[in-house]
């Protein structure tokens, strides 16, 4: 008879699970304890507990300046990624136009290539080109970084969907562009949207294009928080870390609803 | 004939973003780093960099830390992907929820964590000091443990999920097999799902290893600027002494390292998911 998996072994298992559940999250729940605290250090245990460090940051004008940027950028990012991540994942999808495949190795390309080489790249050929960075430059940049993941997102929906109900749409008499924005866009809705929530966080969360590229017209919140991690750190930087993961979390929920977490992985 | 028009005129702004933002100003860091000053082809900052101990110093740092890290992921993280192949649908999202959390968190508030927990009176020196190991002021900040443990933490995903996928493909009935003929779980695991489990272990070391190796803002902020690696060096060049032809000859070894491991990597994704 073949025994089961040894007790001895589920009892590491579970232990081991929970080590790094605790690896894992740990970090974020300490940064979330820090901001709780009463004192005027970064300590962990907080002393005490009080909400004066989260009212510093919402009464700081470089917090809500910082804040401001990432959310305008963020949003910016998420237009311009999400159009030409969904409309490049239909051309890439229906394989007609020739060299679909190169195109398509090349738009992901940003997912594998060094951030930091791209990251060099940009700030050389814009100080060249057109002189000082600004926001335009940290848009342009977190866009070409976003969009492979609404790519990813929306092929992913769009190799599930039925590839003719366009056609009927076509018989049926609908124009190429009607059939686009009638019958591909809707099918493909569900992985735009995914798509489209991945690419704010990558921008609202992104740090190394922004500390390349960094002038203080663009001080995102990230950079706000690097800055002050390599000079003079206190409690409210944990208490804006505690906002930003509470908001990653958020973003997580929703593409989990909108799209399944387990697909993001595959 | 005209569907292919069509396809154009959708595709067209994408692939000229493309080609202005992204692939012009990588190219513009290969020919700079090949550059002097007159624009004339010149070798001396790829040389400088690999004749200079401090740097070659800076170039095994990396790799070195690169390569424990690679090593810890895939200990660490084989027996995850396993319990998270084999155990129940709800199980598994739990855990890729609990994955995806530091993967998707900014990281600089990840490795702000780091900093409270390995930092003087922090939690482990604060635990390694009642254990009577060390004293008081210990730190475990600028240190390599510390790049490595942050690391870690940021990398580890990426492992998991490439094992995953491929362990999820693995037939069950091969382990049932081999447990029948005899094999302890141990040894099932070892001579049956391990060897299957290959193509995901090695395309998650390898992702595993370059991303390591291209980071630079947890190595800066956790090890400190005395124990510079390939990244940080390059972006205190570009940003401190504003050399950017010798910023841009680091990348080219930093490209060249990352595609000589991607390549394979391609391959073998390419084979795990189809």
């Amino acid at each position: 008879m073949v025994k089961g998996i040894p007790v001895s072994i589920k009892f590491f298992a579970v232990a081991y699970v929970a080590a790094i559940i605790l690896f894992l999250i740990g970090p974020l729940v300490v940064v979330a304890g820090v901001s709780f605290t009463a004192g005027d250090y970064v300590t962990f245990p907080p002393q005490g507990t009080s909400l004066r460090w989260y009212e510093a940051i919402v009464t700081s004008p470089v917090y809500l300046d910082a804040a401001w940027t990432s959310l305008k950028l963020a949003v910016l990012v998420t237009i311009s990624a999400t159009v030409i991540g969904a409309a490049m994942a239909i051309v890439i999808h229906r394989q007609r136009l020739p060299g679909t495949t190169f195109i398509g190795g090349m738009f992901l390309a940003p997912l594998v290539l060094p951030t930091i080489v791209f990251a060099l790249g940009l700030l050389i050929a814009w100080s060249s080109y057109w002189g000082a960075t600004s926001l335009l430059t940290l848009w342009i940049g977190h866009t070409v970084i976003a969009i492979p993941y609404v790519i990813r997102t929306t092929l992913a929906v769009l190799a599930t969907s039925d590839k003719f109900l366009e056609e009927a749409g076509r018989t049926l008499g609908a124009g190429p562009w009607k059939a686009i924005f009638y019958v591909v866009l809707p099918q493909a809705m569900q992985g735009i949207a995914a798509g489209a929530f991945f690419a704010f966080n990558i921008s609202f969360d992104e740090a190394i294009l922004s500390l390349f590229l960094r002038s203080p017209e663009i001080m995102t919140l990230p950079i706000q928080i690097y800055t002050q991690l390599e000079f003079s750190p206190d409690p409210s930087i944990a208490a804006a870390s505690t906002l930003m993961i509470l908001l990653t979390v958020i973003m997580i929920l929703i593409i989990d609803r909108l799209f399944g977490i387990q697909r993001v992985a595959g | 004939m005209h569907s292919i028009k069509l396809d154009l005129s959708i595709a067209a702004p994408g692939i000229l973003l493309l080609l202005i933002a992204f692939v012009l100003p990588v190219t513009g860091i290969l020919v700079l780093g090949i550059e002097n000053a007159e624009g004339s082809f010149t070798s001396a900052h790829l040389v400088k960099f690999l004749t200079d101990p401090f740097y070659l110093a800076i170039a095994w740092r990396t790799v070195k830390l690169s390569l424990i890290i690679t090593a810890i992921c895939f200990i660490a993280g084989f027996p995850l992907a396993y319990i998270m192949a084999r155990g129940g649908p709800k199980l598994r999202l739990w855990l890729l929820i609990v994955i995806t959390l530091p993967l998707m968190t900014s990281v600089v508030v990840r490795t702000f964590g780091w900093m409270v927990i390995l930092g003087r009176g922090g939690l482990v020196p604060q635990a390694l000091n009642m254990l009577g190991l060390v004293n008081r002021n210990f730190t475990l900040m600028q240190t390599e443990t510390a790049i490595v443990v942050g690391m870690v933490q940021v990398l580890f995903p990426f492992m998991v999920l490439s094992i995953l996928g491929v362990v999820t493909k693995i037939d069950r009935r091969l382990e049932e097999a081999a447990r029948v003929m005899g094999c302890s779980f141990i040894q099932a695991m070892r001579s049956v799902v391990l060897p299957l489990a290959m193509p995901g272990v090695v395309a998650g070391s390898l992702l595993v290893f370059t991303l390591s190796a291209s980071y630079f803002i947890t190595p800066t902020l956790l090890g400190g600027t005395r124990l510079p690696v390939l990244a940080s060096s390059i972006y205190e060049t570009a940003t401190k002494t504003l050399d950017w032809h010798f910023a841009a000859a680091q990348s080219i070894v930093l490209l060249i390292g990352v595609l000589a491991l991607l390549v394979p990597y391609t391959r073998l994704s390419g084979k795990a998911n189809g």
